[in-house]
């Protein structure tokens, strides 16, 4: 179990996709760091993204825009960028923010894959 | 072009160091990469120094008349911090060395003088001077721009109403209280003609210089779009595209646009991601803003903002914020929460647009106590007291 005041970054090759599960928090000290780990997917040519958002504590907007940034790229490829697991401050966050009606977001890790 | 030599500072009571050093590395300064000044104690150093105000490397010796090397260091310490100094011992006097180390010399060599030692340390001391200016020089750069964009975003600030607007139809109060980096949010009211008064509140992602441009470049877009558009949907649309475009890095600005309509009461609004305003009203309680549905703005062209509508009856108030109050943590970092924001204004339902902001703003600096503001900290209360008159 991750740290709850750092960033820790699991990713998980499954058939259709890569899952990567950011733990602990994300925010402006090391929204750098998540993004290199998502830039490193994106440079091997990965079009499916998966976000496991199971044991992420906190985002701040820093953190939000790297998920954006994301988002936007893989749309652009004609990729897809989804997301689980979003505890009730972080959905509250994805809520009011707008992103939940633009982004593709799902309770189980199964409905998620379920939807690929 | 032949640059200038380096300049160093050698001091030693024994006369024929001088002629010694000229010789071996009569090379070095033939070639005008280096260049000796002499002293022969401390008090005679601290004078060529001042004489010599470019020399950054001295050589010393300990033991001297007048003013020894370990006083000389100390003195060199306090009004000079910038200078190096390299000392110079007897092979065997690990005391003065430690001490001499431990008053901030930056390295030694013993006596008698390997002179191909003390060309190696002079380079290695030199090596280690340059680099500590560059990293100055770069933190002296990046200070200023910083300050210049502290000032810019004062400019900025600076035009955005700060005094209390009060007319029979209307009270509108706005505080802002900036954390302690340049950002993120900014605040206006504005009246659009005799009947319409238009409240933007906006907090943009990140802080630091990139979120203060993004700020600037949003504040300028919004100012041109509410003239030219009458639905604060259309507004926002039009600032979200020219944002979007080539915003690689995704900052992103949540933005809230309204304009109160005095001859009715209407309040049409677009919430670009932001939190919801509340509508606090006086004969019942405190409603939350229903949302459009709307995305922040400057990440997804294209979106198609929407407005919303609500009636306001004289007596209710408006209250927009950022997430600096609801975030807003104390030393145990809990937050204050939008469940107390929204008991504090239930108790404000009767008050005043300025009591609003004051109660509020005081309700969360008790509440955080001298914990550290992470966050700007914005709100507008808009009190609708009475039907403009035809």
């Amino acid at each position: 179990m991750a740290d709850e005041s750092t960033l820790s970054i699991q990713t998980e090759r499954v058939e259709k996709a890569v899952i990567v599960s950011p733990q602990g928090r994300v925010d402006g000290s090391n929204a750098a760091v998540l993004e290199g780990a998502i830039r490193e997917q994106l440079e091997v040519g990965e079009k499916v993204l998966v976000f496991d958002f199971k044991d992420l504590n906190y985002i701040s907007s820093a953190g939000l825009r790297v998920f954006l940034m994301t988002a936007r790229r893989l749309q652009g490829e004609g990729g897809k960028t989804l997301f689980f697991g979003l505890s009730d401050p972080i959905a509250h966050i994805f809520e009011i923010s707008g992103f939940s009606a633009i982004l593709s977001i799902y309770d189980s890790r199964d409905d998620t894959l379920a939807a690929l | 072009m032949s640059k200038s030599p380096t300049r160093l500072l050698v001091v030693d009571d024994e006369e024929d160091l001088e002629l010694l050093i000229r010789q071996k590395f009569r090379r070095l300064i033939r070639q005008d990469e280096i260049d000796f000044v002499f002293a022969h104690n401390g008090k005679e150093a601290l004078e060529k120094l001042a004489e010599h105000r470019e020399i950054r490397l001295v050589l010393s010796d300990i033991n001297m008349p007048v003013m020894d090397g370990l006083t000389l260091l100390s003195q060199l310490e306090e009004i000079r911090p910038e200078i190096r100094a390299v000392i110079v011992s007897a092979y065997g006097d690990m005391e003065n060395i430690r001490t001499a180390m431990n008053r901030g010399a930056f390295d030694f060599v013993t006596k008698p003088i390997d002179f191909n030692d003390l060309e190696i340390t002079i380079r290695k001391t030199l090596k280690h001077i340059e680099t500590m200016q560059n990293a100055l020089e770069s933190r002296d750069r990046l200070v200023a721009i910083t300050r210049e964009l502290e000032v810019a975003t004062q400019v900025q600030m600076s035009i955005l109403p700060r005094d209390r607007s009060h007319s029979e139809t209307h009270e509108i109060q706005a505080m802002m209280i900036p954390a302690r980096e340049i950002g993120g949010d900014f605040y206006n009211y504005f009246s659009l003609d005799d009947a319409l008064i238009g409240l933007i509140i906006a907090d943009v992602s990140g802080k630091g210089i990139p979120a203060a441009l993004f700020t600037m470049v949003t504040q300028t877009l919004l100012k041109g779009a509410v003239r030219n558009f009458a639905s604060p949907a259309r507004c926002l649309s039009e600032v979200n595209e020219l944002l979007a475009e080539d915003n690689e890095s995704c900052v992103f600005v949540t933005v809230f646009y309204g304009i109160l309509d005095l001859r009715d009461g209407s309040f049409r609004y677009c919430n670009g991601g932001h939190n919801p305003p509340r509508l606090v009203r006086s004969d019942s309680g405190v409603e939350m803003l229903p949302t459009t549905g709307n995305v922040v703005l400057g990440v997804f062209p294209g979106h198609g903002y929407v407005d919303g509508e609500v009636q306001l009856n004289p007596g209710d108030t408006l209250f927009l914020y950022t997430d600096g109050i609801s975030e807003a943590q104390n030393a145990r970092s809990e937050e204050f929460g939008e469940e107390r924001l929204d008991e504090k204004l239930t108790s404000l339902k009767q008050a005043t647009a300025r009591d609003v902001v004051n109660e509020v703003v005081d309700a969360v600096h008790l509440f955080v106590e001298d914990t550290p503001q992470s966050d700007d900290i914005t709100c507008i209360a808009l009190r609708f007291n009475a039907i403009l008159s035809a």
